[in-house]
């Protein structure tokens, strides 16, 4: 079953002569389970496609539909909710509270969303993320690394049925880089989850069920071998 | 929805205490205006208030003014009341040889109920023998003190003080009728024996008091807002205090923006995440209480403390209710300067936020 849909979409921002398609129509399918790459030069339309997947704006034209609910027509507010039980977002911009500690950041999660992560859970990510010792600290007192690995921690910790993230790896170096990816996989698999990650690192490919390509707003399915 | 509040107030020590801070000095005036307002206004009304009556009759052409009204004993038989004091009042300037005061001399009859509680000294029994405002104490003046007045050749005798008597900013010298027409009349008293100011009563029905056209009934409220001054004393202070309540507003509005519109982006990612406004706004609100709370009580405390430590020549009373009161308003203003940044963060999109 699909947990997330996009038919037919468009998005496209201006009008006139001056109008720019950053999207063109675009079909998109996401099972259970699944680990899926975007990949793409910046400017493609990556980033376009995950906040319309995510809910953060409105497509021009076409539906996006999230377990089996078609958010497109949605106030912003109903939108909200459905981000906020059904997605994790890892954001490229650190999307951590700078005056709270790691452990108050998934805390924070607690205070407007039930059935996040158990105890027990909360601690094998900490220890799958490497980042027991740092539960304590701020993220101005983190390296990008590190905040990466909180910021991921925070997305996983609201059980989302779908991860979108925007380049996870950006900041880490190629062996966390390949733990961050290896854990997505563990959590997308054991959780049956779906995780999109929008990322131009092609060497993350390997851990990715299926990868997308997007040129000048036109998403394509790829071939996993033959890309570059 | 304090999680957040909380959390960021104490990492954010430095920022939340001078908010604090500017709270609690806006608070310490508003409190310390009040202490002075209610003081001056003591000054004023403290001897009437003592008297826990409900009206006093006064001629009508006085308007209101006890000085300027004249009757006579005889008025007193058309007056229906529970409970009736005849007064006879007089300012003068009094002095025991050494200090001078200003003073408002009241001539009224031992047993009736404006008849002041003697807290030093005895009551007055022989001619010309008077209890003295405890005020005259602090300036100096003691008992058995011969008072000599600046507008007769009588001479008054201080035999006990009472409290908190003070009548349009003059302390009181109550002395029986016949001390009051001497003083008043000199030679001429005895063919004033039966001349008085005014009738102070209390009643339930006011009404019926008098049928006679040429007497006013003033309500003891009214009357104290028709002393020469006293309203235009309470108005100023008022308008301050109303003034500052909307400058505690719009600071706590500025300073809440500015904080808000640096955190827009941390809003944004909140948002994305699907953090409601709800929560957001109750958590901005939940922290301008905190700091107006901690801010009010501070400025409270200060303004207590003060009022400790200030001369006797500074007319501070504080009036306990009145303040909170004015601590409610100072708080719920906070508040509704926080309202403002509510509405930013309402718009705030969360796209825009993440660089989307």
């Amino acid at each position: 079953m699909a947990t997330l849909e996009l038919n037919q979409v468009t998005k496209s921002f201006g009008t006139g002569h001056k109008k720019v398609d950053a999207m063109k129509e675009t079909h998109f399918q996401a099972e259970k389970g699944e680990l899926i790459a975007v990949i793409g030069p910046s400017g493609s339309g990556k980033s376009t496609f995950l906040t319309i997947a995510g809910g953060l704006q409105t497509p021009t034209d076409g539906e996006v539909i999230i377990n089996n609910q078609n958010i497109t027509k949605l106030s912003e507010k109903k939108r909200s909710k459905i981000r906020l039980k059904e997605i994790g977002f890892i954001l490229q911009a650190s999307n951590l509270v700078p005056f709270l500690t790691v452990a108050n950041q998934l805390k924070l999660i607690d205070q407007v969303k039930k059935d996040n992560m158990t105890k027990e859970e909360l601690e094998q990510l900490y220890e799958n993320l490497g980042i027991s010792d740092l539960r304590n600290k701020y993220p101005a007192d983190l390296s990008g690394g590190e905040r990466q690995r909180a910021a991921i921690a925070k997305a996983l910790y609201s059980n989302p049925s779908i991860i979108l993230a925007d380049e996870p790896t950006a900041s880490l170096d190629s062996d966390r880089a390949y733990e961050v990816m290896e854990l997505l996989q563990k959590e997308t698999k054991s959780k049956n989850t779906t995780t999109i990650v929008v990322t131009h690192d092609t060497r993350l490919i390997s851990y990715c069920d299926k990868v997308y390509k997007m040129t000048d707003g036109v998403l394509v399915l790829q071939e996993k071998e033959v890309t570059e | 929805m304090m999680f957040l509040a909380w959390n960021e107030i104490k990492k954010n020590k430095l920022r939340f205490t001078l908010i604090t801070g500017v709270l609690m000095l806006v608070s310490y005036l508003v409190f310390f205006l009040s202490g002075l307002a209610s003081g001056l206004e003591n000054l004023n009304r403290e001897a009437v208030d003592k008297w826990e009556a409900t009206a006093i009759v006064v001629t009508e052409e006085a308007d209101k003014s006890m000085p300027q009204s004249s009757m006579i004993l005889s008025d007193v038989d058309g007056i229906e009341a529970d409970d009736i004091a005849v007064i006879g009042q007089l300012n003068a300037i009094a002095t025991n040889g050494d200090k001078k005061a200003n003073v408002s001399i009241f001539g009224i009859e031992k047993d009736e109920f404006i008849m002041p509680e003697v807290s030093e000294g005895e009551e007055f029994v022989a001619d010309n023998e008077v209890i003295a405002s405890d005020a005259l104490k602090d300036d100096g003046f003691k008992l058995g003190d011969e008072l000599k007045l600046s507008s007769t050749e009588e001479t008054l005798t201080i035999v006990g003080f009472t409290e908190g008597a003070r009548f349009n900013a003059a302390p009181v010298l109550y002395g029986d009728l016949a001390s009051f027409q001497r003083v008043k009349f000199g030679e001429a008293a005895g063919e004033n024996e039966d001349q008085i100011n005014g009738v102070v009563l209390r009643t339930d029905d006011l009404s019926n008091v008098t049928d006679n056209d040429s007497l006013e009934v003033v309500e003891m409220e009214e009357f104290i807002t028709s002393l020469p001054g006293y309203t235009e004393q309470s108005l100023t202070l008022s308008f301050m205090i109303y003034f500052l309540f909307v400058i505690s507003s719009v600071i706590v509005a500025i300073f809440l923006y500015v904080l808000t519109v640096q955190k827009i982006s941390m809003f944004g990612v909140m948002k994305a995440q699907g953090v409601s406004n709800g929560y957001l706004s109750r958590s901005v609100v939940a922290q301008t209480f905190i700091l107006a709370v901690i801010g009010v009580a501070v400025g409270f405390g200060l303004a207590l403390l003060t009022g400790a430590f200030l001369p006797a020549a500074v007319p501070v009373s504080f009036d306990i209710v009145t303040m909170m009161g004015y601590g409610l308003v100072l708080i719920a203003v906070a508040i509704m300067g926080a309202v403002f940044s509510v509405w930013t963060i309402v718009k705030i999109d969360p796209l825009k936020a993440i660089g989307g």
